[in-house]
């Protein structure tokens, strides 16, 4: 844990290289002297601001982050269930690894391109997330499970701890890392591919239809505004994700 | 409660730790496995713990099935949960038919033998090795087992704390006293334990010598002249054995 002169060093650092980064962009944005293919971080403020005070942003806000988290608690509730079976059979563990490798090494495009042939443009992004996630928080649960202790389960063994108690203080604080470790990947790609699949989508509402929409109407820093709404939904649903699952420890 | 193994064979893979092993461990005594490392010796005692199966042969306890006997496990690697208290983990051995105030009452009686009661908040990577080992110990006299089985569960530690904790061992099986079989590499405290000695072989094991302890129970005590004279008595038999006691 590092001291509070340190933290506020790193404080420091990281206001320096923000800094440092909107100083780039805008030597960049007055080089390219075009708002059309670079405006400047100053216009991408104030587009950021009106678009913050339309009724609009916010009921697309919210599709998007329904969208997201209801396609990350798929993956979480599939990942669980496959990734406890495939740790716990070798068979279940071979019969699933051709499926989990093949949708991990598929471009997300190909996936958003197959599920908009296949869905309705609003089930589109909820599929992708869970699809994108479901692999990953398989192969992590499915190595927790591996890295549980047998020396442990023995033990639970010869005490006679019953099974519930077993899979709860045994097993689950075993897998709980690799689980979160998984889960917060998860959650940080379903915003990517969410947004992604929006944009090819066009759903009524949502972060990429509205992202479309501006780049339709060449209004660049309107883009950039939407990215950077992007970007804090990431930002904060993370936040919240770990904020819980700290909280859910202390309880344990 | 006496145990008996009759014929048993078990093999992990291609290597054969038992081949027609057979021992029969008295009723309510104290019988210490002495026997060089690998030799076999928790093998054995997994087997009676009903964490592993005779792949031939046969093992009653008393008439009971391995799976129907409550053994109290004192592991060599103690094996308490690091993310639980030592409460929590010494609850868990406590069936829920008995009331949390109870439980806990229970758990506070046990700590207080053990001496240890100021540890019932404590994580297991708090507690030092001597007391890491008491909690084992705890967890195994609160668990009210048929019988108790001790993997070299002094090993590693100085001979004053080892003794202290002999000492524990003795107590608490003074309360309730049980068959135990205790594994060891170590002569003297196969000597301060044991009511019965078997020697074994390397592996695959075999008894090869069994002895009575001669020294009552309460003069054994490290320098006794007794135990010295026999400590020295077997190890010239392991030489003649050509056995390495490691």
């Amino acid at each position: 844990m590092p001291s509070p002169e340190g933290k506020r060093s790193l404080l420091l650092i990281r206001i320096l290289s923000l800094l440092s980064f909107l100083l780039l962009w805008e030597l960049a944005s007055r080089w390219m002297d075009s708002p059309i293919i670079l405006p400047s971080p100053e216009a991408t403020l104030k587009e950021t601001w009106m678009l913050l005070r339309t009724g609009g942003f916010y009921r697309s806000l919210g599709a998007t982050l329904l969208r997201g988290v209801t396609g990350f608690l798929l993956s979480v509730g599939a990942g669980l269930s496959i990734g406890i079976l495939s740790g716990k059979s070798n068979i279940l563990r071979e019969f699933f690894r051709p499926f989990l490798t093949s949708i991990q090494s598929t471009p997300v495009l190909a996936i958003i391109l197959l599920a908009l042939i296949w869905f309705p443009t609003e089930t589109v992004p909820v599929f992708v997330a869970f699809l994108m996630g479901f692999p990953i928080i398989t192969t992590n649960v499915t190595e927790g499970i591996l890295s549980v202790d047998h020396r442990l389960l023995e033990m639970a063994k010869v005490f006679r701890i019953d099974r519930w108690r077993r899979a709860l203080y045994v097993v689950l604080p075993s897998i709980l890392p690799h689980l979160v470790g998984g889960a917060s990947s998860a959650l940080g790609l379903s915003w990517r591919v969410v947004v992604a699949s929006e944009v090819l989508s066009q759903p009524l509402l949502g972060i990429g239809t509205g992202m479309q929409e501006a780049k339709l109407r060449l209004e660049t820093a309107r883009v950039f505004a939407w990215t950077l709404a992007a970007l804090v939904l990431s930002y904060s649903t993370e936040s919240i994700f770990r904020w819980v699952v700290h909280r859910l420890k202390r309880l344990a | 409660m006496m145990i008996e193994l009759d014929e048993v064979r078990f093999e992990y893979g291609s290597v054969t730790v038992l081949d027609r092993f057979s021992a029969r461990f008295p009723s309510m005594e104290v019988t210490a496995l002495l026997g060089p490392s690998g030799c076999g010796k928790t093998t054995i005692l997994n087997l009676i713990a009903g964490l592993l199966k005779p792949q031939e042969g046969t093992l009653r306890v008393d008439d009971k099935f391995p799976h129907e006997v409550r053994v109290g496990y004192i592991f060599q690697d103690v094996r308490l949960l690091p993310w639980l208290t030592v409460k929590r983990n010494l609850d868990l051995v406590l069936p829920r038919t008995i009331p949390a105030e109870e439980r806990l009452k229970r758990i506070r009686s046990v700590l207080r033998m053990v001496g240890m009661e100021h540890a019932l908040t404590l994580f297991p990577d708090q507690l030092s090795g001597g007391m890491y080992r008491r909690v084992g110990m705890a967890r195994a006299y609160l668990f009210e087992p048929d019988l108790y089985l001790m993997d070299e569960s002094f090993q590693g530690l100085d001979p004053p704390l080892k003794f202290q904790l002999l000492s524990v061992f003795q107590q608490l099986r003074s309360m309730s006293p049980k068959t135990t079989i205790f594994v060891t590499h170590d002569i003297e405290e196969a000597l301060l334990v044991g009511d019965e000695i078997f020697l074994l072989s390397p592996m695959p094991a075999r008894i090869v010598h069994s002895l009575r302890n001669p020294v009552p129970p309460n003069d054994r005590v490290p320098g006794n002249q007794d135990i010295a004279k026999i400590e020295g008595e077997l190890f010239t038999l392991f030489r003649r054995n050509n056995i390495i006691y490691l």
